[in-house]
């Protein structure tokens, strides 16, 4: 298989060094610092507004397209600065994302999947036909949809369509996949296969996953950070932050007292 | 830099061209009318033009003339355009107001869809069509009780009126059903009946929408040319009776724009400068009303009622008072003798009645001609034949449709993409161009004639063509393709480009390959019906692109009659009323084909982009 061509090598863990993000006069993110692992499932947790689907959205830049933002501090994917200068387009190829609502483009399973090699200048009918195939089976949707190539994507379920965004973003080979409360609007049956196919792409790939479920947290994640306010209170092995959190605020999340 | 970057600074810079042309336009037009018009009123005088109530020109009178042997006022058009307004108004915005309370609340809801594509089959109907309907139909009804042929304030009010219902019930309709549910329920909770729910509770509260359909009715009224100059009669005089012939502006340039002298020319365009002033006013008025309009509607604010309540509180004990306060008992016994439900019935059926007679009139009187006269059709055109071929004119409305939407078309879609896609809010230079377009929007088609005529004409040669006719209606289409396309990129959710951005993909691969694909039907229907809208139109073609039926064109640089003007010319000659009548027939059969074929097209797209389960 033809592979897509790469100009900068990136790397597959994220570390950020004093984030400070403004959305105009309001700070939506104050002076955060991380290390995000490579091939491990990472979680954002926090209560609504806390600032962590910001931060995920900081790591493929999508905050540019937002008017009045001001980002500070070191973002680092592997080696690269990605606030330097850097094709951001290559980045989000690298980086990728799933959304909260599934958002499949207006036109068939096959396009869909072909839409990301393709941009990056694939265009054999063989080459495609095996990207599309390879994606699907790693989303474990090959057996699904394999008679409904040339279907439109807009008529799958809910669950379908969000999967299939998943093997959409696996199709542009990303090393990073961000997932942005990717099940939030599933039913419970499709959200666990969701949390399966996780289970298996973190063998190859780095995963960082806004979650409103602590329970998803704890059963897909390897680390776990607690957003509140904009600020990082917390950040540790999945374990030690339900079990025994040293933050006050953590526990009283957590513990359900607020949310 | 690799090929990605140059792709897209060289998009960016297309789409920030075409948007700079839109300005351009604009600017070009409002330059060109004044300085042809300022020399005229200067000879003139301000006052003497627009308070001046003799208007005799001569055509030998120049510029350089110590004086003026003409008379130059333009007092009684100016009277008439108003008295015509007026008439228009109360006729189309009762019916209007009426007919989109009936859509709205009281038509079954199958006959629905009907009911409001025929409104908007109204609205597509040529002006001249309408006209031509005024001189065999209702002018001969007229007469039966009229002193005169029947032609004056009354035909003209009633021909205008049922040319603005379409504006005034497609704008009532939207912000009636726009009001929150929960009022009506509101009411019915308290034991009010359907109609007393709906007029005292939700009409009231689309208050300011309704008043800016009226106002966007004001400025389509002020703005019309063809149809009222084939009804009002056309004499220089005051509007002082319903059955006295009168000219109102737009009339004033058509009928004397051909053979105008120096100083005469100058003072018509003045004249379409004044009518340009008057629908600015319009617009400012209209554009300050509908912002609020929507949210007042919930709020009960709005321009009008503040208007309205500072009248109240000044003029406590007057005359006005009292009649408002009869007004107000009026209203509370149409609420509770439903007169208002017959009224909002009645409109409606009126409003079929009306689109069925209109068409149906046409086609009985006209269809028979188009079998029984081939040559009419499939005819080639003779220099000193008796026998008229509109052959000519069919193509050369081919030839326009197609030249203009290759110009306008690109040009309109890359500005909507601009102002869409890469605009950042309330930026000056963004404010100038929405600005722009309103503006072009508004300016009544017979200035946009006028313009072709002091610009593309004297730049082609100086003779009318279908080029400097193409060019001229080519501008006019820029404002609709800009403004339903950009309403169509509008509705492409945010999440698609969101998905796509997020695959690597840049910023013209988002637009071309997901955005444009989605706004498809929207975008399609738009030039669809801009296509009608050339077939449709003749006031910017009379002087740009000539008015005679003359040898089938064989390039863009002769002059020739579209359809539409031909029908103008058939119908006031007087002798051919019969091809006349096969004329409007051919005509509203391709207007209202495209129609429905614009309706059709966004219907089956949108299905198809809702995906096939």
């Amino acid at each position: 298989m033809k592979k897509i061509k790469e100009i900068n090598e990136y790397g597959q863990n994220i570390s950020v060094r004093n984030a400070n993000l403004w959305y105009g006069d309001f700070q939506a993110l104050k002076n955060i610092s991380v290390e995000i692992p490579e091939k491990q499932v990472t979680a954002f947790i926090g209560p609504s507004g806390c600032g962590k689907s910001t931060f995920l959205k900081c790591f493929n830049r999508m905050n540019d397209l937002v008017d009045g933002c001001k980002i500070e501090g070191e973002f680092y994917v592997g080696e690269t600065d990605i606030y330097g200068k850097i094709d951001v387009n290559e980045l989000r190829k690298n980086v990728g994302m799933v959304f909260q609502k599934p958002n499949p483009f207006p036109m068939s399973v096959y396009d869909n999947i072909a839409y990301g090699p393709r941009t990056f200048g694939i265009t054999k009918h063989a080459d495609l036909d095996e990207i599309v195939e390879k994606s699907l089976r790693q989303a474990a949707m090959w057996d699904e949809l394999k008679d409904r190539l040339n279907k439109s994507a807009l008529g799958l379920s809910g669950g379908q369509q969000q999967r299939l965004c998943i093997a959409r973003s696996l199709a542009a080979n990303p090393k990073i996949l961000l997932m942005d409360e990717p099940t939030s609007a599933l039913d419970p049956i499709s959200t666990g296969k969701i949390e399966e196919l996780m289970e298996e792409l973190k063998k190859d790939l780095t995963i960082v996953i806004v979650t409103h479920n602590m329970q998803q947290a704890t059963r897909i994640a390897d680390k776990t950070a607690f957003f509140l306010l904009g600020e990082l209170v917390e950040y540790g092995s999945t374990d030690d932050i339900f079990t025994s959190p040293k933050d006050e605020r953590t526990e009283r999340y957590i513990t359900g007292r607020f949310g | 830099m690799n090929t990605t970057k140059i792709k897209e600074k060289t998009g960016q810079t297309i789409f920030t061209v075409a948007a700079v042309i839109c300005v351009i336009a604009v600017a070009a037009i409002f330059v060109f009318m004044l300085i042809k018009s300022i020399p005229a009123l200067n000879k003139i005088g301000l006052f003497d033009f627009i308070f001046g109530d003799n208007w005799s020109p001569d055509r030998l009178d120049k510029y350089e003339n110590a004086t003026l042997s003409g008379s130059y006022g333009i007092l009684k058009m100016i009277i008439g355009t108003l008295a015509a307004t007026v008439g228009a108004l109360l006729i189309g915005g009762t019916l209007g107001y009426f007919t989109a309370v009936f859509i709205a609340f009281y038509c079954p809801k199958k006959l629905k869809k009907i009911f409001s594509s025929m409104v908007n089959l109204l609205a597509g109907i040529p002006s001249v069509v309408y006209g031509f309907f005024g001189i065999v139909f209702l002018l001969p009804l007229l007469a039966n009780f009229a002193p005169n042929n029947g032609s004056g304030l009354l035909a003209t009010s009633l021909i205008l009126g049922i040319m603005i219902m379409p504006t005034v019930v497609s704008l009532s309709k939207t912000s009636l059903e726009a009001v929150p549910r929960s009022y009506y329920e509101g009411a019915l909770a308290l034991g009010s009946t359907h109609s007393q729910a709906v007029f005292g509770t939700v009409t009231k509260a689309a208050k300011s929408g309704v008043t800016a359909s009226l106002v966007l009715g004001i400025g389509r009224a002020l703005g019309e040319t063809m149809a009222v100059v084939m009804v009002a009669g056309n004499s220089v005089a005051y509007p002082d009776s319903l059955f006295n012939s009168f000219r109102v502006l737009t009339a004033n340039i058509v009928m004397e724009m051909g053979y105008a002298g120096e100083v005469q020319q100058g003072a018509l365009v003045a004249t379409g400068v004044i009518l340009l002033v008057f629908v600015l006013i319009v617009n400012l008025v209209f554009g300050a009303i509908s912002k609020k309009a929507i949210k007042g509607a919930v709020e009960g604010k709005g321009l009008f009622s503040k208007i309205f309540k500072r009248n109240e509180k000044t003029k406590k004990t007057t005359f006005w008072t009292k009649c408002k306060d009869k007004i107000a008992g009026f209203k509370d016994k149409i609420k509770t003798a439903n007169i208002g439900a017959g009224a909002a019935i009645g409109a409606g059926v009126f409003a079929g009645t009306i689109l069925l007679l209109v068409i149906g009139f046409i086609f009985v009187k006209g269809a028979p001609h188009l079998f029984t006269n081939p040559h009419l059709l499939f005819g080639k055109y003779e220099f000193d034949s008796e026998q008229i071929t509109i052959l000519p004119s069919i193509i050369t409305t081919l030839m326009t449709v197609a030249l203009s939407l290759l110009i306008s078309v690109p040009i309109g879609l890359c500005t909507a993409i601009f102002l869409n896609e890469y605009a950042k809010k309330n930026n000056f230079f963004i404010k100038i161009i929405r600005g722009a377009i309103d503006l072009l929007n508004g300016v009544p088609s017979i200035v946009y004639g006028l313009f072709g005529m002091i610009t593309f004409v004297a730049l082609i040669g100086g003779t009318s063509s279908i080029l400097a006719g193409t060019l001229t209606i080519s501008i006019m289409l820029l404002p609709t393709i800009v403004r339903s396309t950009e309403e169509s990129l509008k509705s492409v959710q945010d999440s698609l480009r969101e998905g796509s951005l997020a695959l690597g993909a840049g910023k013209m691969r988002t637009i071309f390959k997901i955005v444009l694909p989605s706004a498809l039907p929207g975008i399609m229907s738009a030039i669809i019906l801009s296509m009608g809208r050339v077939i449709a139109e003749s006031a910017p073609f009379i002087y740009t692109m000539g008015s005679v039926i003359s040898a089938t064109p064989t390039s863009y640089l002769d002059s020739n009659a579209t359809l539409a003007v031909a029908l103008y010319r058939l119908s006031g000659e007087g002798w051919y009323v019969n091809e006349a009548y096969a004329t409007a027939v051919v005509l509203i059969i391709l207007v209202l084909g495209l129609n429905l074929l614009a309706e059709l097209i966004a219907g089956k797209l949108n299905k198809k982009l809702q995906g096939d389960k």
